[in-house]
């Protein structure tokens, strides 16, 4: 019996590395398209001419980007609205969140329970309400209207993932604090927040990620250059004739780089968080 | 601390009253209660303000005929009958249908699969997981217009490579064709969304005790048995939340078919999401018509919202 299923196992292992190669290969193919495009001349792009490893490597493409395209001033936008709605929805959840996990007052489970459900609410069914609104206090077109929408989406989801890691922060802890002087306020600040560092990160990579990712609310909202964020700007500029792949390749590579790193950077926090919350399915 | 005993002191000094004062004041600020409503203050406004307030004019808003800007006006159901009675909705609903049963279908299976093979113990596997997480970590943007150059009629990817091995000899137009460009739309959002998949599984295995694989395996089960009587029952909640959550965020997502169709060829990658905006933004400007799309798929959104919201909070409060 145990000899067959050890066959078994090594024949699994064997499936298992044919299947990961070719998942290796799918997950890697666009990204191999999207750079070998951004660095490839027009003519290695289209036509007869076109190949599928670049020949002659260029970076004019990027070039192309920064000189003849509003990309610099998106890029600068994108970096105001994650910076301000991510430093915004960080100080309201770590308050919300606190007092949810550790103060005793009445209506604590229900705003609980709201707090979940708004954030699992989809930005494309308010997208129209929250168009109308944003026309009547005249914060379309402008990043600050930006900053504000993103907490609708923000402020629950990190609330929600401070409350329960405020809550496996150990009371006695804080009660110990409470004794020695601190009170509330300052327990908060000085024993529970700095135990609750990763979730700190992970609600920070959450807010500054969905920020510059986001698109619905920034397409809908901008309809000027002053005001667009990256993702809008680069939908833009596909709508426009004379803009082609390879610039916009370049720019897509740049966009995605971002989140990317702080990704990397912050994997095995944002893992452990994700499992826990969960965005973008 | 002050104790209460200064509040039965007959006649305070005008100082000490001050201090009395404050005193209170700050003992009130300090109660769990008051603290509690204050702190909550901010996010609650942003709840109600954002969420609530756009959610509820929503609703009053499908009842209307308005415009961005102006004040709407009073019509009843007629845009909910307009809707009913339009095929271009119908055909919506039944794309969305599709759309959201087919993209999550895949994403699971192939997530699962996924989180199965880099379960398994070798070389470099921590490497080659990040690798694969990565279309999740890029903005769902710029997945989408990579895919639609890789879509490309004529200098496309896939086309340059189909032509190149002589396997076609006309460039398959992915994206316009009407019967492609739906299978198409759904392989970028299975690529962009299976990595949650793999994310959520793969932390649910490694939850698994170990021993549980032991004790079987002594008993003489089969790696079969293995899978469908331990790891299939004790993935089960992370099953159903993952499928709940992407069923949400896969229906509603709209950036997909917004770059690579804009709901076309012919409406046949018209989702509701989409529809929504054409109809709110596009040239008529028919915002209640748009939220009337909007809200008539909320019923079936919000059994899941509910349902996860419960599953949520009873996880949190297992910590």
């Amino acid at each position: 019996m145990a000899i067959r299923t050890s066959t078994q196992r090594r024949a699994l292992q064997g499936v298992g590395n044919g299947v990961l190669v070719l998942m290796l290969l799918w997950t890697a193919i666009p990204f191999y398209w999207m750079i070998a495009t951004s660095l490839k001349h027009d003519k290695e792009i289209y036509g007869y001419e076109a190949t599928l490893i670049p020949q002659r490597p260029t970076l004019n493409n990027y070039a192309t980007v920064f000189r003849e395209t509003p990309y610099m001033l998106y890029l600068r936008n994108s970096v105001a609205v994650a910076v301000g709605s991510t430093v915004l929805s960080m100080v309201i959840a770590v308050l919300g969140a606190y007092a949810i996990a550790r103060l005793n007052f009445p209506g604590r489970a229900l705003l609980a329970r709201g707090l979940v459900f708004t954030y699992l609410v989809p930005t494309s069914l308010l997208f129209i309400p929250m168009f109308a609104l944003m026309s009547v206090l005249r914060l379309t077109d402008s990043l600050h209207g930006l900053i504000i929408a993103y907490l609708g989406f923000d402020v629950p989801f990190c609330t929600w993932l401070l409350m329960g890691y405020f809550k496996s922060v150990p009371v006695e802890l804080e009660e110990a604090a409470r004794v020695d002087g601190c009170n509330r306020v300052s327990a908060l600040v000085r024993i529970v927040l700095p135990m609750s560092l990763p979730a700190l990160v992970v609600v920070t990579f959450f807010s500054f990620t969905h920020a510059w990712n986001e698109f619905l609310y920034a397409h809908v909202f901008t309809s000027t250059t002053s005001a667009r964020t990256v993702t809008t700007g680069l939908v833009n500029f596909m709508s426009q004739d004379v803009f082609f792949w390879g610039p916009l390749m370049a720019s897509t590579v740049m966009s995605a780089l971002p989140p990317v790193l702080m990704f990397l950077l912050f994997q095995r926090w944002v893992v452990k968080g994700l499992t826990l919350g969960g965005v973008k399915g | 601390m002050a104790t209460p005993t200064t509040v039965s002191l007959p006649l305070p000094s005008s100082r000490r009253g001050l201090r009395w004062r404050r005193d209170r004041v700050q003992r009130f600020l300090l109660r769990d209660a008051t603290l509690g409503y204050l702190f909550l203050l901010p996010a609650l406004l942003v709840i109600l303000g954002l969420v609530a307030y756009p959610f509820a004019s929503a609703i009053v808003m499908t009842f209307q005929a308005k415009t961005a800007g102006a004040p709407g006006r009073f019509i009843g159901l007629e845009n909910y009958r307009e809707l009913f009675n339009s095929e271009q909705f119908l055909r919506t609903v039944f794309n969305t249908v599709v759309y959201t049963a087919v993209g999550v279908g895949v994403k699971f299976v192939l997530g699962l699969g996924m989180a199965l093979v880099l379960n398994q113990e070798r070389f470099c596997n921590n490497l080659f997981r990040t690798f694969l997480l990565i279309p999740w970590a890029i903005p769902t943007v710029m997945s989408a217009l990579n895919w639609r150059w890789i879509f490309d009629d004529a200098s496309g990817l896939i086309n340059n490579v189909l032509v190149r091995l002589s396997l076609i000899d006309e460039a398959i137009s992915w994206l316009s064709n009407p019967h492609l460009a739906m299978f198409s739309v759904i392989v970028v959002v299975v690529w962009q969304g299976t990595p949650f998949f793999t994310m959520s599984f793969l932390a649910g295995l490694q939850a698994i005790p170990k021993e549980l694989y032991e004790a079987a395996e002594i008993d003489g089960a089969s790696v079969l048995q293995q899978f469908s009587y331990i790891t299939l029952p004790r993935l089960r909640p992370i099953f159903i939340t993952a499928v709940m959550l992407s069923a949400i965020l896969t229906s509603a997502a709209i950036q997909f078919v917004l770059v690579l169709t804009n709901g076309g060829p012919a409406d046949r990658t018209m989702i509701f999401s989409v529809l929504a905006y054409h109809l709110a933004l596009g040239g008529a400007q028919r915002l209640g018509m748009g939220a009337a799309v909007s809200l008539i798929f909320f019923p079936i959104l919000v059994v899941f919202i509910v349902f996860l919201t419960r599953r949520m909070l009873r996880e949190k409060a297992g910590d």
